[in-house]
């Protein structure tokens, strides 16, 4: 490569340039990423290994234990809100792909009048900045008189989830290919028939997508619930960073490596055929 | 049942608006009205017990001019910015080499990153606040290696708040990156180097100019939520640096200056939507000079 471009380029001071330029090119690129992935990684780490941390401060190393997954476990409060995630998380992410799917489909197949406008509303959320949602939402339950609960922190989640839902199935029904419900059709199949025949379980995959991501989001969403949670609703980020405000105890660094090893073996189940397909070509 | 079958075969639009109300009603119901009244309440007035007295008046929107609060909105801009950047900076690289470098290993390094990106926000936080103590593992580390002899303030600090943000955001921003670099056709750059173009110069002339929706869509990702934060500088600013977000939630669930509050978050929506003004521009540009 490199005695090429000295062929073409004669003058040798403009070939020293380029020769540092390929060494900055390929180093230099090679560096950041290895250390932007310490950087994602490291504070990981440090989480988990000091969740083993015998000592009650988190910052003095003091041998290991397990005792903070004892004391982890038996927390009621973290297992209540952790419940109140779960309902929630369950509730809303239902309600949205649903909502979704339904949108979605319109979306794709009809045209009618107001679709940008549509659409713009139902994507907004996307960009608009979440404590500004959470504001709107507190003052329009407040504006209400509805106590704060269940149903608004269910609502407030829908809202925020509502454009991933329909996206994702959007894009799945964009590449669905229309012959096969026309085929159906001309077989015979009613408009309603080829739905539940054809179109939702060729859409199952992306719906299954949907529901992942915004029970993911919903579970993880902190700023939304801060101003929609009522009394006795408190949901696990919450309940963490109450924790964090009185202090960090290695039981917080317990409850983070839970989290963290949940992910991963999401990460893998869902990673694991790409896993799987590189492993081979590395043995081949 | 089955008379609701036959109106949907003889009426398409009607099955439009049947498959689109429940999610136009949730929509318009709860993000619509919300917003409007939030927007009506920026003008509105409050009496002695803090409660809203409806009617018109500036009186919120000129408050933001206090000496008090402007540094508020400059900081918020300042640390939004040095964040965008920063995680430009190294998103970019980290996402060519996954689309260049990596061959194989490319979705494996994909994978690692949305685990970081997945794990919950509160856990990555207080993971931080480990490192970062009086007592964490930083001090103790530069402590035994005597560079220094008394712990260093890391937590509450600035810089805290910046590590945080990127830590939070960089993710964001190499998905799209690495999406406008996967698509970009090899042979391209093939042709450039057999024309004689040095490896920088192809980047330049092809590879960077065909990134930069991506580029963009980067930029959109990070800034719009680092100017709106919250959670970041509450955990590891310490309370002490104020962002447009903690004025936010201080104002209205500790002040209860729910008018002032709303102008705040009126002021914050403008912001972001100036954002987005210049991110479709900068995407027609992209597109422009593509074609």
């Amino acid at each position: 490569m490199s005695i090429r471009i000295a062929q073409v380029q004669k003058n040798p001071m403009r070939t020293i340039l380029v020769r540092i330029q390929n060494i900055i090119g390929t180093q230099f690129v090679t560096a950041l990423t290895i250390l932007a992935y310490l950087f994602l990684f490291t504070p990981l780490i440090i989480l988990i290994i000091y969740s083993f941390n015998a000592s009650h401060s988190t910052a003095v190393w003091s041998g290991f234990s397990i005792n903070w997954y004892g004391v982890l476990f038996k927390d009621r409060y973290i297992f209540n809100a952790l419940r109140n995630s779960l309902i929630v998380a369950g509730s809303a992410a239902l309600i949205s792909t649903v909502l979704g799917t339904f949108a979605a489909l319109v979306l794709v197949r009809r045209q009618f009048k107001g679709k940008a406008i549509f659409s713009t509303l139902m994507l907004s959320p996307l960009v608009l900045p979440e404590i500004v949602l959470g504001v709107a939402f507190l003052v329009f339950m407040v504006f209400l008189n509805i106590r704060l609960g269940y149903f608004s922190l269910i609502m407030a989640h829908i809202i925020l989830t509502l454009p991933y839902s329909t996206l994702i199935v959007r894009a799945s029904a964009n590449g669905l290919d229309r012959a096969l419900e026309e085929a159906a059709a001309d077989l015979g199949a009613d408009e309603v028939k080829v739905f539940r025949y054809i179109t939702l379980p060729l859409l199952v995959s992306g719906i299954m997508a949907a529901f992942l991501l915004t029970f993911t989001i919903s579970l993880d969403d902190f700023v939304m619930s801060m101003f929609t949670a009522g009394v006795g609703t408190t949901t696990l980020p919450l309940q963490i960073f109450s924790l964090l405000k009185v202090g960090i105890t290695p039981e917080i660094n317990a409850l983070g490596t839970v989290l963290i090893i949940f992910n991963v073996a999401l990460v893998l189940l869902i990673g694991g055929q790409q896993l799987r397909r590189v492993m081979g070509g590395a043995a081949a | 049942m089955s008379s609701l079958i036959a109106i949907l075969r003889k009426r398409k639009s009607f099955q439009t608006f049947l498959f689109l109300s429940p999610s136009l009603v949730v929509v318009l119901i709860f993000l619509v009205i919300p917003m409007f009244i939030v927007l009506a309440y920026s003008f509105a007035g409050r009496d002695t017990y803090g409660r809203v007295v409806p009617g018109f008046t500036l009186d919120n929107y000129n408050s933001l001019f206090r000496p008090l609060y402007v540094p508020i909105f400059l900081n918020s801009f300042k640390i939004a910015f040095y964040t965008t950047l920063i995680s430009l900076a190294l998103a970019y690289p980290v996402a060519y080499f996954i689309a260049f470098r990596a061959k194989r290993f490319a979705s494996v390094l994909l994978l690692l990153i949305i685990i970081p990106f997945w794990t919950n926000f509160l856990v990555r936080m207080s993971a931080w606040v480990v490192l970062l103590n009086r007592n964490g593992l930083i001090n103790s580390l530069l402590q035994a290696l005597n560079i220094i002899n008394e712990p260093l303030r890391l937590l509450g600090t600035y810089g805290a708040v910046l590590v945080g943000l990127l830590y939070a955001f960089l993710p964001s921003a190499i998905f799209p990156i690495y999406a406008s670099l996967e698509s970009i056709d090899p042979s391209l750059l093939e042709a450039a180097r057999d024309l004689g173009a040095s490896p920088f110069r192809a980047f330049l002339k092809i590879t960077l100019p065909l990134s930069l929706p991506g580029l963009i869509a980067a930029i959109l990702f990070v800034f719009v939520p680092s100017i709106g934060v919250f959670v970041i500088p509450a955990i590891l600013g310490g309370g002490k640096n104020i962002l447009i977000g903690n004025l936010i939630v201080t104002l209205y669930l500790e002040f209860r200056n729910i008018p002032f509050g709303s102008a705040v978050s009126v002021v914050l929506l403008l912001f972001v939507m100036v954002g987005i003004a210049f991110y479709m521009r900068g995407l027609r540009a992209a597109e422009e000079m593509r074609s």
